[in-house]
């Protein structure tokens, strides 16, 4: 099986250093997605797994095996790379039995492989093409039968849909969903799309800037984020993030927890605010909303909401309103306040808003 | 009120007309002024010595004959010189793919101490003319007691640093990641050098070896200095002797062995001309 250990991990190039001291369990069989902007160390990551680009210092166990040593190819891992990378001169039977071939397997073997895997993937009448009269979607299939032909223990795939237009990329999604359901083999997934990380992550690894922000279920991570970043990161919109009247701490509430009303409502948190502009999606509407004066007096400040209720027309004055229970608190470094951490005197300040 | 104006169709199609005459008579005009020296090379080779000293001359041998050909393989004994010509033609070519497939993968897609240093020495080996070297060379062969045969006409030239520099620019174009993938793939560095990279660069390659054949057919200079006897001399050096016949100037017969000399060059071209094409294009494969 596949569980994949680092440990005191550390990567640079030349004298840039991408990844300092990280430590990371990608349990077994799950599908583990690496997400994060671009330059976040999250491919850096997934090339340490494929042993094609090795880290500078630590240790990575592949089933409490020490790899660091171990060739690329004698991993058990397989890789699907974001341009695909298979070989162009070769047909697509040639692609998937590349690999089995320098595995010296015999021909027979060969054969009964390739059959089913392109039985799977749904490439069994293209076998005898050449990848440059194959489409976009056929050309990511024949990239997944290589690696699944391969009966890894380990999948890796770097970006695989980012070249895919959305139509294909959103029901290639869900093959690969079913896939590791039948797999039931470890899937490290590597996206900088964190819808993508949400729809088909078991866990989600966040990433900033080479540090693991936050490991969790997609759920936790949307629900109970441990920092600012996390709570910006997650969700569409971005959570709003407010600097309190303290100029210390810094007060959240996610967009779709916003509740617009004609008249003050009773909730802890609320706020009179002009509609800036209106994006209408059909089931939800998201507003943008002008604050007059934000809480720590820094002047206007632009919120987000969404909501069902479209009624509200631009330029329009309403009054904007969080529960109690839907307030995220972080402290200055942004990292979040929970339980007794938030103390009444936040809440109080929470209530008053930028009036003294 | 502005008025489209009907364009007259039968004005256009007289001017389209006369403009495919002039263009077409221009084409012919250039192509005939190109094939011409070849045609009355073909032309006189097939006369005899007394039509081709004719005046005024004829266009077409009037007694067509093979006369020139036959005393070329009978007094001069040009097979042998052919022979040699291929012995050189076949090593230089082969030598000069093993070294420079390898070195150009090398230079492309690896890391190395001096790199730069190296192919900066590639690069000027491409630059300094032969003729600047061909001295030392010389001295070094001749030191060696190894002048006058066959290998001072092979050995310099099995670095065809043009061919290492042309390659490497193609091998450089070629995405990290399917070499990467070859890796998971368990393929060595040889396998995916010819199964990976060779394959992708096949119009190139073939390019460089037409390139490099058609010089080495035609080389006079090196062969010249290098060798002293016609038992390991090439054709080219041959036909140049035919001159100092002891009859005379033999047009036909200088003629018939220039034939010989160029039609595998020819040959060659009418081949792979496809593939030089390709190779200068731009190819846009994913």
């Amino acid at each position: 099986m596949g569980e994949i250990v680092f440990k005191n991990i550390c990567k640079s190039f030349g004298e840039t250093k991408v990844i300092e001291d990280l430590n990371l369990t990608i349990r077994d069989g799950e599908f583990t997605v690496l997400v994060g902007a671009s330059g976040c160390g999250k491919t850096t990551l997934l090339r340490m797994i494929a042993g094609i680009g090795p880290a500078t210092s630590g240790e990575l166990y592949i089933d409490g095996e020490e790899i660091s040593d171990v060739p690329p190819g004698k991993r058990g891992i397989a890789m699907v790379f974001q341009n695909y990378a298979i070989y162009p001169t070769m047909t697509v039977k040639g692609n998937i039995e590349f690999g089995l071939k320098n595995r010296k397997i015999p021909k027979a073997e060969r054969e009964t492989l390739i059959a089913e895997v392109a039985e799977t993937v749904g490439l069994t009448p293209y076998l005898k093409r050449k990848p440059s009269e194959l489409s976009g979607g056929q050309r990511q299939r024949v990239a997944l039968a290589r690696a699944m032909v391969k009966k890894p223990k380990v999948f890796l795939l770097d970006e695989p849909l980012s070249n895919l237009d959305a139509k294909l990329r959103v029901s290639m999604r869900t093959e690969l969903i079913e896939l590791h359901h039948r797999l039931k083999t470890t899937f490290v997934y590597v996206t900088h799309d964190q819808t993508e990380a949400m729809s088909m992550a078991d866990t989600i690894v966040l990433m900033d800037r080479g540090k693991i922000q936050q490991m969790a279920s997609p759920m936790e991570i949307y629900n109970d984020p441990n920092n600012v970043f996390t709570a910006q990161f997650i969700g569409t919109p971005p959570m709003n993030i407010q600097k309190m009247k303290d100029g210390k701490h810094q007060l959240g509430y996610r967009a779709e927890k916003v509740q617009l009303s004609e008249t003050k409502p009773d909730l802890l948190y609320a706020r009179k605010a002009v509609v800036l502009t209106r994006e209408m999606l059909g089931s939800e509407t998201i507003y943008k909303l002008q604050l007059e004066e934000a809480d720590d007096g820094s002047g206007k400040t632009a919120v987000m909401a969404k909501t069902p209720n479209l009624m509200f027309e631009v330029d329009s004055r309403v009054y904007i309103g969080v529960d109690r229970k839907d307030l995220y608190y972080f402290d200055e470094e942004g990292r979040r306040l929970r339980g007794d951490g938030i103390s009444p005197s936040l809440e109080k300040m929470t209530a008053e808003g930028g009036e003294s | 009120m502005y008025e489209y104006k009907k364009p007259n169709k039968k004005l256009l199609k007289v001017k389209k007309i006369v403009f495919a005459v002039i263009s077409t008579f221009f084409k012919l005009l250039v192509c005939v002024i190109f094939a011409f020296p070849f045609l009355w090379m073909i032309s006189t080779s097939f006369k005899t010595l007394y039509e081709s000293l004719l005046y005024p001359p004829t266009l077409l041998p009037q007694n067509f004959t093979v006369d020139a050909y036959i005393s070329l393989f009978e007094q001069v004994h040009l097979e042998r010189y052919i022979l040699n010509s291929l012995i050189i033609l076949v090593s230089v070519t082969l030598l000069q793919v093993l070294i420079m497939v390898p070195a150009a993968y090398a230079f492309a897609k690896y890391n190395f101490k001096m790199k730069g240093v190296l192919f900066g020495a590639v690069m000027v080996a491409f630059m300094v003319p032969t003729q600047i070297t061909f001295v030392s060379v010389f001295q070094m062969f001749s030191k060696m007691q190894l002048l006058d045969t066959l290998l001072p006409q092979i050995i310099p030239c099995i670095c065809n640093a043009f061919g290492i520099f042309l390659l490497r620019q193609n091998f450089m174009q070629i995405p990290e990641e399917l070499l990467e993938s070859a890796r998971l793939d368990e393929a060595g560095e040889l396998k995916i050098m010819l199964k990976i990279m060779l394959p992708m660069s096949k119009s190139t390659l073939v390019t460089i070896m037409l390139l490099s054949m058609i010089g080495t057919w035609n080389s006079y200079f090196w062969p010249l200095v290098m060798t002293l006897h016609d038992s390991v001399r090439p054709i080219t050096i041959a036909i140049q002797s035919l001159r100092n016949l002891e009859g005379g100037l033999e047009w036909p017969i200088i003629m018939a062995g220039n034939v010989i000399l160029v039609l595998p060059v020819l040959i060659l071209f009418f081949l792979a001309s496809k593939k030089i094409i390709e190779a200068m294009a731009y190819r846009g494969v994913k």
